[in-house]
């Protein structure tokens, strides 16, 4: 008898194993790794794509680390897992995948000619384009890593617009008092890259230089803030979810930030009168800004057993339809330029700052390589050093230019 | 007779599903790490050729590596220590005779029970100069006082080496107490009759009776902390710079974030030979203890 019923036992557990496997693949038409699960709105936005797509999505939620984001994204591609067909990537991402054959190229599919040129070019040629000249990725908005500001600073420091490294400095000294500090950031070694590149930027330097006199004036910079008590060292532990709240509690004067300041909002303090982005400063006076761009996008596995569905569900995302929701649902701005009034509505505060972007500024993409998060870990362990006064500017600038050399050969 | 042989082959013919998982599941994995180490895989760059001991030379001239060893020899030896010295105390206090011990004993687990994940991320709030815990607990006995923990080496490594005692400890303190059950009440009676206070029955009765039981419990609980990876993960990311990184953490970052899947592999023999090593000579120690 206890024999029968074992057998029965495991028997039962097997064909459930099968009958649920079996259910499991007939129920979606595709499978979407994703890092926005967890906003409130993702529910609509999914809802919106199922219904404008005719498909059924099954979500996978992305890790919120960066670097577990990473290992699971590289596991899945690098092994031909088929469990998963569009995945949702950063530009560290994609520079470390371009090249591999990992991703199906979306030239002839869902990017095409017709609306290629809609989107911002440089970013698609050195970003998503590997060497082969395939397209790889789907941009899913058009992000800058713009220059924030707390206008009560302003007004306390008697200032209109940072423009100038004078007024950079004076502003830095005025408003650094009493547990404020003029300028806040995000130094975690795995964050700090894109302030790094932002100050070479604005003091007219070369990220893949580092004898440039401008990176290392840039360096200096930073260096002499943290020195004078204008930005804390403090920093160098947050990540952007320690960053925020001292953003919207008033702690920090101006800082640099992706997005269109939906925490701020959150927080009611997105407003002329409070936090607002600003042109980026022109700290080196020759009248040219940089700014980096960003995107998350849309990549087709190349192992993936539903590319009819998934390359439906990107061209979907390319239509205005498509961008409408996630602009709505998670304040991202539209890629495509010719969609942007459509979607946009006038008076939008990020409507007016990003046109002036695209206008004024040279717009490029971060400077990624191949091993993209080890230089990106490498160079801001080693500009934590330089903070901490382990290393000096010069010899920050040496290792960095050996750096350089090491993940570019 | 030849009932006899059948009956003796169908025992393996039961086992051998779950033989060959564990084979193709811990075997097959373990055989292609020693492979894996004597060549440079790098997926990202598409190279995959043989390099023989390369690996092994290259690993004593990474910085990163040896701050990783530096800690990870930091981390064992302070994190066993005070897991040994306050394990002891805890189980003490366990084991005397209060209203509500059971209940303490329930209670003093739920650290252990918790995923070291969210400990981690707790943690890096927690310690947090503006808006933790700690500092905050603090201000209320000196309200000037401002410290962010998680950016000094020193500290960092404090707060980990906290944060892992915080969570294995009640554990640790939990199986000396039930080593403690077996040591009979009558031997503490008998000293106190004899004259023996608290502390010399601690010392002449307590501490000889679980010497060996504190030594046996050290094998395991050494090498989870040399394999100890998910705190440093979750709340320092090996920072500042790469002064919490553990080796556990190192292999790791190496294997799925940089990709370099053959100096991955190296390094994971390496930590394993030394486990090996360790292994053997703390079952020689405990041999010796209950000899």
């Amino acid at each position: 008898m206890k024999k029968l019923l074992g057998s029965m036992l495991v028997a039962g557990m097997a064909l459930s194993m099968f009958t649920g496997m079996t259910a499991y693949a007939d129920d979606y038409d595709l499978t979407f790794y994703c890092i926005d699960t967890t906003d409130p709105d993702f529910d609509t936005w999914l809802q919106t794509v199922e219904e404008g797509t005719g498909l059924k999505i099954n979500v996978v939620a992305a890790p919120t680390d960066s670097d577990t984001r990473q290992q699971k994204v590289t596991t899945i591609l690098s092994t031909g897992d088929t469990s998963v067909d569009v995945l949702f990537v950063n530009d560290e991402m994609i520079s470390s995948f371009k090249n591999t054959g990992w991703l199906e190229p979306i030239q002839d599919t869902v990017l095409t000619e017709d609306i290629r040129g809609e989107y911002a070019q440089g970013y698609i040629e050195h970003m998503v384009t590997s060497v082969d000249g395939d397209i790889v990725a789907l941009p899913s908005y058009t992000g800058y890593l713009a220059f924030w500001v707390n206008q009560k600073f302003l007004d306390e420091a008697g200032i209109e617009e940072i423009v100038t490294k004078e007024d950079f400095e004076k502003y830095l000294a005025a408003v650094s008092k009493d547990g404020k500090y003029g300028y806040g950031g995000s130094w975690e070694k795995t964050y700090v890259f894109n302030e790094i590149g932002s100050f070479v930027n604005m003091f007219g330097g070369d990220y893949f230089d580092w004898t440039n006199p401008g990176n290392k004036e840039a360096m200096q910079f930073l260096h002499d803030m943290a020195a004078n008590g204008y930005t804390p060292l403090d920093q160098l532990a947050d990540k952007y979810e320690q960053m925020t709240p001292k953003c919207t509690d008033e702690t920090y004067g101006s800082w640099f930030m992706w997005g269109i300041g939906g925490d701020y909002k959150a927080a009611g303090m997105l407003s002329p009168d409070q936090i607002h982005m600003q042109m980026i400063p022109d700290l080196d006076g020759d009248g040219n800004r940089t700014i980096y761009t960003d995107s998350w996008s849309y990549v087709l596995n190349k192992a993936s057993e539903n590319k009819e569905a998934a390359i439906k569900f990107m061209q979907f995302m390319t239509t205005e339809e498509g961008m409408k929701a996630n602009f709505e649902c998670f304040d991202r701005m539209p890629p495509r330029k010719d969609l942007l009034d459509n979607i946009v509505p006038d008076g939008h505060d990020a409507k007016e700052m990003y046109a002036r972007f695209a206008n004024e500024c040279y717009v490029t993409g971060r400077p990624m390589v191949p091993q993209a998060m080890e230089f990106i870990t490498d160079m801001g362990t080693l500009f934590q050093s330089m903070i901490k006064d382990e290393v000096t500017v010069d010899e920050m600038c040496e290792k960095a230019q050996e750096l350089v050399v090491k993940y570019t050969e | 007779m030849s009932n006899i042989n059948r009956k003796k082959w169908i025992p393996w013919v039961m086992v051998l599903p779950v033989l060959l998982i564990r084979l193709f599941t811990t075997v097959y994995p373990i055989g292609m790490t020693f492979r894996n180490s004597l060549f440079s895989i790098k997926l990202l760059s598409g190279i995959n050729k043989f390099v023989g001991m390369r690996n092994y030379v290259d690993v004593f001239k990474d910085d990163k590596v040896i701050a990783s060893l530096t800690f990870t020899v930091i981390f064992v030896f302070f994190s066993m220590f005070f897991h040994i010295i306050l394990g002891i105390g805890l189980a003490l206090i366990l084991n005397m005779k209060f209203k509500g011990r059971r209940f303490l004993r329930t209670i003093v687990l739920i650290p252990w029970a918790m995923p070291s994940v969210v400990i981690g991320i707790a943690a890096r709030w927690a310690f947090n100069n503006d808006y933790g815990l700690i500092n905050d607990l603090i201000r209320r006995f000196v309200p000037t006082f401002n410290y962010s923990w998680l950016i000094h080496t020193s500290s960092a490594r404090f707060a980990v080496i906290a944060m892992d005692l915080w969570k294995d400890l009640p554990f640790f303190a939990i199986l000396i107490l039930s080593g403690m059950q077996f040591i009979s009440f009558e031997i503490y009676e008998a000293a106190r009759v004899d004259g023996a206070n608290g502390f010399q029955s601690f010392c002449r009765i307590t501490l000889p009776l679980i010497a060996k039981h504190v030594a046996t419990l050290c094998i395991p609980f050494t090498i989870w902390r040399m394999t100890s990876f998910d705190i440093v993960y979750s709340m320092t990311s090996g920072g500042p710079g790469e002064d919490t990184s553990l080796i556990a953490y190192r292999i790791s970052m190496e294997a799925f974030t940089n990709l370099n899947v053959g100096y991955a592999s190296c390094l994971a023999v390496m930590l394993f030979i030394v486990m090996a090593i360790f292994s053997f000579l703390n079952i020689r120690v405990s041999r010796r203890f209950s000899e």
